[in-house]
């Protein structure tokens, strides 16, 4: 073995424990994975609050049926914008951040498995959103083929530049892509590797399953959307004819490529939400995660399944008869593993001494929300039913419902749950609860309605619509402004807390877990000394420690 | 008292972090390998996408075009093939410790990587097609491209490889660079029998 | 699980049933008037799926509210619930509920797909089957179909039996409707709402699509698939008539000589080339120009009916 100055010679660019609290940091090339972890989340924030500001510019032009306040070709690239800075900038960096931040603290390790590789993941985030932003600037505008980029509109370049704005959007959607597969392979490597003595798979709590199994998803799909969009690429720059029919090329193949992976996708950003419901209930209800080893496992059962469903979003599309039973039945299928959980999580809370802290309300907001998505889901896959609602405002109520109403409100329990860990500081309950009650009520009062409109009849991505479709419009936008006035509270909260919030404990939830055992914010590297784990996690009522007495820990104590 | 007991937890979280060094390389190594099954779903899709176009494209061949040449390919494709013999003797040597061994052998499977890229640029000089002719030139171009792309940063890694052989006490740690090297240049390979069986040989 | 148990969960359900039962019928209304035989079959699709979502919503969801309002922690209660880590029976119960549940919808599903039987032409349609031959080279037994050209961002149809074009779908009554859809530049959906028929179109093939309209009046054909620009102007008139009638207006517009189509987004697209100095935005695919048809159609929107 090398000596002990060498060994640890490399690694001291980083704050050493015992630093004190330094901002800098943040703005630096760490290679710590909770500085990480909120880099990630921090930056995902600015670019949710870019997206929903164009999404509220939207919502302005939609309160009256003409195309009135902004140009068609404006409105085309604000909904393809919105959508891509959504799921590419917001939903996966942000879940990203969480798991860097919560993984290695929640397996027991003192760091990723490579650090560095975490890093550049990372920073490759803040230069494809300036290339993706920097899409407004160029001649003729960002994208405006939607974020599915469905070719011939995405080919269609009428201002003839090869710089053009689709063109910025692959290079982002490559970029974003070519992280989130760091990222994958990073995660998926620490889960599996790096776990704590006696932390064995089924030891493991339930978010680190889920992200698992999320990221599992981001490494077989992410491949398949890349090999689109290389192809696209090649289309819109040197004219090849993979996807333009006017020069025998298959459109159809195309949406195939994209929905292989845009479809999981959306797991991708579920699962690990199903990983945060998974630790908030318990601790939050006192009690144990009901049925652990149902829920731990039903989200490779999602994983697997994921990857065969993607058809029925092309049910209308272009699709024999047989794929899309096929698909239909697949796609029904996911409901199982999902119901598995959903009942999982009521029996959780049934019975328990339940506290309504902030992240409690959203968990429980984001699961009657995500209830309410899949049914609407389970509507969507019978194809007689989708063939009416395919394309139309259903889907995207629909839609909106699991990455707003579920996933959104996930995430921000998760952020309020974990905040005191990761900032030392405990955040101010009232205003929590005033942003749980406008996201909630935002929620309904800009999805439903779509849900309705789409019924009737009203496409998705209109810029203008018949009168007909005007009563629930204006209330989605209403809708969508309050959302937008929701997230004040959350940044007053955030803010003021961080720089004057109460000093948290190391534990001040009365959590069971690996990251509540380490002091808040944790120190450099997180353990003193690796705990060896055992018992299984969310022993809420069983006085059983989780880990085994340790000399080192029994001592401090002792000194304290 | 305290003194003592924080050097005695120095000393443990030393041979703690040795021990973790230690396993960094399998790390590597696994890692490598889950990114190389990502890798491989980008081919498995490019393949995909040529089975469709292949048997549905109206007119598949660009007119004038009758086919591929297969002599020269196959020549190529032995030289590649053989080459994944070569680099594992190559790692058998360097398990032995035998340096020089390793060296000749390594430098050898450079020589027919670098062989193999010299022969698909001779091909694609010849060949009367370019990538924007219909969905044969695409693919084709699209499919031999990445994979010369990837021959090419697998020499490229054997190069790093073979310099880094000559920093004493390289091989302290373990030898995951060469492995994985190893392993890039096998996948490598088995791609372009898929590739040459799904071009070359049916036509 | 004893008796009480079981009658109580009996007499919650007695409560949910009735409540779903109504949401279900109420679910009738929120579509358009069902202006076609597959109408029909999907409204009773999407009724049987809300009657059975609302009653799986307000079990789980009543659940969850009788746990937050009736099983809070005291104040100062830091003791924990009962350590119930699972329970084998019910986890396997509910797993199969659901089991059941899906292949009850998606049998159902596959029932009324089959009845409704309009997307039978699409099974010979396999990817990339590109239709080489001319649109007219039909089986000559059969009744030509209407050809449906969309372009951006105009419809325009054509009535082989007699020659005639127009920038408004007319139907006969009670009648297989089929029509023939190709477009001649993106991809773009024909979607008429009361009917609840969608299908996309794709350059370079054309596809078969079927339907019968059962209900005389006025209903919008809307573009369904993005096709850029002007996608949302892309909507038409879709006029359902008695076949007389019908025939008689293929009669009385074959007479009449070409004049240009409906087309708003050409029309928008010129007032905006007028001013553009006030209206800020990017440049776009210029809009195809109206089309000469013999019968242009009614600018009015056709009143909704619910």
């Amino acid at each position: 073995m090398t000596d002990l100055s060498l060994e640890t010679a490399p690694k001291r660019e980083q704050p050493v424990p015992g630093e004190p609290e330094n901002w800098r940091r943040f703005f630096s090339f760490s290679t710590d994975h909770k500085v990480i972890g909120i880099q990630y989340m921090v930056v995902a924030f600015v670019f949710f609050l870019i997206g929903g500001f164009l999404a509220m510019v939207m919502r302005g032009e939609l309160i009256t049926p003409e195309a009135d306040l902004i140009d068609r070709t404006v409105y085309n690239a604000l909904f393809t914008m919105h959508g891509t800075i959504m799921l590419f900038m917001w939903t996966f960096p942000v879940l990203n951040g969480l798991a860097n931040y919560l993984v290695p603290l929640q397996i027991g390790a003192r760091d990723m498995a490579f650090p560095r590789l975490n890093a550049v993941a990372f920073w490759l985030v803040p230069v494809f959103g300036v290339i993706l932003m920097a899409s407004f600037l160029v001649p003729g505008g960002p994208a405006q083929a939607g974020w599915w980029s469905y070719p011939p509109v995405s080919l269609q370049n009428p201002t003839g530049n090869l710089i053009n704005g689709q063109f910025l959007w692959i290079l982002a959607v490559a970029l974003s892509g070519i992280s989130s597969i760091m990222g994958g392979v990073n995660i998926v490597t620490t889960i599996i590797r790096m776990r704590a003595p006696g932390m064995t798979f089924f030891k493991m709590p339930v978010f680190c399953w889920a992200v698992a199994a999320a990221q599992t998803i981001q490494l077989f799909g992410l491949p398949a959307l890349t090999a689109g969009a290389v192809m696209l690429l090649f289309d819109l720059t040197v004219g090849t004819s993979f996807f333009d029919p006017a020069k025998g090329g298959d459109p159809v193949l195309f949406q195939h490529f994209f929905w292989f992976y845009s479809h999981p996708a959306v797991y991708v950003i579920i699962l690990p939400v199903f990983g945060i419901f998974s630790e908030v209930f318990p601790v939050y209800a006192r009690k144990p995660l009901f049925g652990y080893h149902f829920v731990a496992v039903s989200s490779f059962v999602i994983t697997g399944l994921s990857a065969i469903v993607w058809v029925h979003h092309m049910f209308a599309s272009g699709t024999p008869g047989w794929m899309r039973m096929l698909f239909m039945a697949t796609s029904m299928a996911i409901s199982v593993p999902t119901g598995v959980k959903i009942f999982a999580w009521v029996a959780t809370i049934w019975g328990g001494k339940i506290r309504l802290t902030t992240p409690m309300l959203f968990a429980l907001g984001g699961l009657v929300n995500f209830l309410f998505a899949g049914i609407t889901g389970i509507m969507l896959a019978a194809v007689p039913f989708d063939i009416h609602v395919n394309n139309t405002y259903f889907v995207v109520g629909h839609f909106h419902y699991v990455i707003y109403g579920a996933a959104v409100m996930g995430i921000y329990a998760a952020i309020y749950h974990w905040f005191p860990k990761m900032t030392g500081r405990m955040y101010y309950e009232g205003l929590g609860k005033l942003h749980f009650v406008l996201t909630f009520a935002g929620v309904a009062l800009n999805f439903v309605p779509m849900h309705f409109a789409g019924l009737m009849g009203m496409p998705r991505r209109v810029a203008s619509y018949d009168p007909e479709f005007a009563y629930w419009n204006v209330l989605a936008s209403l809708g969508g402004f309050l959302l937008g006035v929701s997230t004040l509270p959350f940044l007053l909260n955030m803010i003021s807390s961080w720089i004057q919030g109460e000093k948290a404990p190391a534990n001040p939830w009365r959590a069971i877990g690996l990251e509540w055992l380490v002091a808040s914010p944790p120190p450099h590297e997180n353990f003193a000394e690796i705990p060896t784990v055992v018992s299984a996690p969310y022993g809420y009522g069983k006085n059983e420690p989780l880990i085994a007495s340790q000399a080192s820990t029994e001592l401090a104590s002792e000194l304290s | 008292m305290s003194s003592v007991n924080l050097d005695q937890n120095l000393n443990t979280a030393a041979t703690v972090h040795a021990a973790e060094h230690h396993d960094e390389g399998e790390h590597r190594l696994f890692g490598f390998i889950v990114f190389l099954i990502s890798e491989s779903v980008i081919f498995l899709s490019f393949f995909v996408g040529y089975i469709v176009y292949k048997t549905s494209a109206t007119d598949w061949l660009p007119a004038g075009v009758e086919g591929l040449e297969v002599r020269e390919p196959l020549i190529n494709t032995i030289v590649l093939v053989s080459s994944s013999f070569v680099i594992y003797f190559a790692e058998r040597f360097l398990h032995k410790e035998n340096l020089w061994g390793f060296r000749a052998f390594w430098l050898l499977t450079m020589a027919m990587g670098s062989f193999f890229l010299y022969g698909q640029a001779v091909e694609w000089a010849g060949l009367p097609f370019s990538f924007t002719d219909g969905l044969f030139g695409g693919t084709f171009y699209l499919l031999t491209g990445f994979h010369g792309l990837h021959v090419l940063t697998g020499v490229l890694m054997q190069g790093v490889m073979l310099g880094r052989s000559f920093i004493p006490g390289n091989y302290d740690d373990g030898e995951v660079g060469v492995a994985a090297t190893s392993l890039f240049w096998h996948f490598v390979d088995v791609i372009w029998i898929i590739l040459f069986i799904l071009i070359y040989v049916w036509q | 699980m004893n008796i009480r148990v079981l009658l109580r969960l009996a007499a919650l359900a007695g409560i949910m049933a009735p409540i779903s039962l109504w949401i279900g019928q109420l679910s009738y209304s929120w579509m358009p008037e069902p202006a076609s035989a597959e109408a029909l079959l999907v409204d009773d699709l999407f009724s049987f799926l809300t009657t059975l979502g609302t009653f799986i919503f307000l079990g789980v969801v009543g659940t969850l509210l009788y746990s937050v309002l009736f099983q809070r922690a005291a104040r100062y209660d830091e003791g924990d619930g009962p350590p119930i880590e699972g329970n084998l029976t019910l986890e396997i119960v509910w797993t199969a509920i659901p089991i059941v549940l899906v292949i009850w919808i998606a049998g159902y599903s596959y029932k009324i797909y089959d009845e409704m039987g309009i997307l039978g032409p699409m099974e010979h349609m396999h990817m990339g089957e590109a239709i080489a031959a001319p649109l007219t080279t039909q089986a000559s037994t059969e009744p030509e179909p209407i050809e449906v050209h969309a372009r951006q961002w105009v419809w325009e149809f054509y009535y082989p039996e007699a020659g005639v074009t127009s920038t408004e779908l007319h139907l006969p009554n009670n009648t297989r409707a089929k029509l023939a859809l190709t477009s001649e530049d993106v991809l773009h959906g024909f979607f008429v709402p009361a009917f609840r028929v969608k299908q996309d179109i794709i350059p370079g093939r054309k596809i078969d699509f079927e339907f019968t309209p059962i209900r005389e009046g006025v209903y919008r054909l809307r573009d369904s698939q993005y096709s850029g620009t002007y996608f949302a102007a892309m909507q038409a008139n879709v006029v359902v008539e008695s076949p007389e009638a019908y025939q008689q207006w293929l009669h009385d517009v074959a007479a009449r000589s070409p004049q240009p189509g409906l087309n708003p987004s050409y029309d928008e697209y010129q007032v905006k080339v007028e001013n553009r100095e006030n209206r800020p935005g990017w440049k776009t695919v210029t809009p195809a120009p109206a089309p000469l048809v013999n019968f242009p159609g009614s600018p009015e929107l056709p009143v909704p009916r619910l």
